[in-house]
């Protein structure tokens, strides 16, 4: 009986798996095929990027200011507050700038892909748009992946300069360092990570190919979630959960993983 | 004095008899009557024509298969479907009856390649469609259009936009030529564009929906037209409207018909055959007038005092 049941679950996970991984290459695949929704896709990155530009401002503002607060207790003990602004660039750049936009897009976006999608299901507005002879997956999915592709990016190279900004906010006043010192040390920070084709800093590898990542499951996941609602309302709301907890874990986890391959690869 | 009294001062029933059941409410009790009368006199003229002449089918002989379903078979995690065969012919409405769950909707989604059958044929114009590729099935989706139970507009397009759609998606016509379809097809459903047009779907009522429904899914001229519960939810008036809609398009332009409903009083206005749907199986498939005359005792409740 519990053998049966763990049978049928795996069964049933492997499925889903297996679907996932359709849909993730049918959607991606379709970026390139005709015809393109290019006014879908501007109202994505608008509604993607530009609409989550608040919150990535806010938390990344603040964020930036309390580890600056954290690490100054810290350096000052060792007398090393002089490099906050290392430390500051370094974790903004490297781990917190695209984990904490990937969270908050996925908690932003993420939900509302869902349920946007999850509710056009129970509606028959999917079924709609195939019977009106037109692939969902091209309609739907490929804008919102494509668009969350490209403004995760752009998020978190705000997410970045906002938090670094804080840090020189907590670096000025509290610990009382110039500007000046403040931004040298960040640029030290940069330009000492190597570089990749002689011009791009690691650091920028790194900090953008996260982002790059978790942009697409964000908006996979989202969209497999949304699409494979079921049930009316109720199923809308199951939807909107599962998209936030599995895009938000899978985030931290992935993050661990690209992190080993990033520094295998660009060390 | 507002355009509504004034239509009615004019006696102009005839041609609205439906939004009067939407935009006058206070005054349905009084004007009910009236209305009935006039949807009576609409349904009859549209079978007394009928009677006396063939439908227009452009150039189809009316005896061809437009639709075949052969011994279809169908289970999910229990049947749904065992060995379903009827056909339509073109020009005809097939009503498939039945009670609910009995998987009526599902030979819909069967019709439009959205299921695979686990046995058996679907023939569409005399090609097999069940084994198309994804992308074959949606060229032939264009020869259907659809009307769903919740009429499954857009919610994010507005009325205009949602007729426009599978014109934008699958012509090259020019804006000009595609608001000249949209204004056509809204007056077919008796609705004023220039006053739906810029509405979102949520501002419109349940059968202003299914209209506008029904103007989307005739807005690529289909050869066959499917509907879901086209009544389903409505009121007596609205749903009068509605079946007298699916009888024009029937009649004036000699569009193929399926239609998946429980309401038997519509079912028979509208239908050219009915197909019953008991037990997974066909129970009866043949003319309104066969079936009232059938002697079987499942057909008889079910028709029930009708």
């Amino acid at each position: 009986m519990i053998l049966e049941r763990f049978n049928d679950a795996a069964k049933r996970g492997v499925y889903s798996l297996q679907e996932f991984f359709v849909l993730a290459g049918k959607a991606l695949g379709f970026i390139f095929v005709k015809p393109f929704y290019t006014a879908d896709l501007f109202q994505q990155m608008d509604a993607i990027g530009v609409g989550s530009i608040g919150i990535v401002l806010l938390t990344g503002f603040f964020t930036g200011m309390v580890l600056a607060l954290q690490s100054a207790v810290q350096l000052q003990t060792f007398g090393a507050s002089d490099y906050i602004g290392r430390l500051i660039a370094g974790s903004m750049i490297r781990e917190l700038g695209p984990v904490l936009a990937g969270l908050m897009v996925a908690g932003r976006v993420g939900s509302g892909i869902a349920a946007q999608l999850g509710s056009m299901r129970v509606t028959e507005q999917i079924d709609a748009l195939n019977t009106l002879g037109t692939d969902p997956i091209k309609k739907l999915v490929t804008p919102r992946v494509l668009a969350s592709l490209i403004m995760l990016p752009v998020l978190t190279v705000i997410n970045d300069f906002v938090g670094i900004l804080g840090g020189s906010i907590i670096a000025m006043f509290y610990l009382g360092k110039p500007a000046s010192l403040y931004w040298r040390t960040v640029f030290e920070q940069i330009l000492s990570g190597g570089f990749t084709l002689h011009y791009i800093p690691n650091d920028f590898i790194q900090g953008l190919a996260k982002p790059f990542v978790f942009g697409g499951i964000i908006s996979l996941v989202a969209c497999y979630h949304g699409l494979n609602t079921k049930g009316g309302t109720e199923g809308v709301g199951n939807a909107t959960t599962r998209t936030v907890v599995t895009a938000s874990i899978l985030i931290l986890v992935v993050d661990y993983f690209l992190t080993q391959i990033i520094l295998v690869l660009f060390p | 004095m507002t355009d509504e009294e004034d239509r009615r001062h004019k006696g102009d029933e005839r041609r609205h008899p439906s939004e009067k059941d939407e935009s006058a409410m206070p005054r349905r009790a009084r004007d009910s009557g009236r209305v009935r009368a006039a949807i009576r006199n609409e349904l009859e003229e549209v079978a007394e024509d009928s009677a006396g002449k063939e439908a227009k089918h452009g150039a189809r002989p009316a005896q061809e298969q437009v639709i075949t379903l052969e011994n279809i078979s169908l289970a999910f995690e229990e049947p749904i479907l065992e060995n379903v065969s009827f056909d339509a012919k073109a020009g005809e409405t097939v009503v498939v009856v039945g009670e609910s769950g009995t998987g009526k909707s599902t030979i819909l989604k069967l019709l439009l390649r959205l299921l695979i059958p686990e046995k058996g044929r679907v023939l569409i114009d005399g090609e097999d469609i069940t084994g198309l590729t994804f992308d074959d099935a949606l060229k032939v989706r264009q020869k259907m259009g659809m009307v769903f139970q919740g009429a499954a507009l857009f919610d994010s397009m507005t009325v205009y936009e949602n007729v426009a759609y599978p014109l934008r998606e699958h012509t090259l016509l020019l804006e000009d030529e595609i608001e000249a379809r949209v204004r056509e097809k809204l007056q077919f459903v008796d609705l004023e564009p220039d006053k739906v047009n810029d509405q979102m779907p949520s501002e419109l009522s349940g059968g202003m929906k299914k209209r506008v429904g029904i103007a989307r899914g005739l807005a690529n001229n289909p050869e066959i037209m499917l509907y879901d519960e086209p009544t389903s939810g409505l009121d007596p008036l609205t749903t009068a409207t509605i079946t007298y809609l699916i009888i024009k398009l029937q009649r004036e332009l000699g569009v193929t018909s399926i239609v998946v409903s429980h309401d038997i009083r519509s079912a028979f206005r509208m239908a050219s055959k009915i197909a019953l749907l008991a037990n997974h199986h066909i129970g009866f498939f043949g003319t309104p007038e066969e079936m009232t005359g059938s002697d079987d005792s499942y057909i008889r409740e079910f028709l029930g005092g009708f």
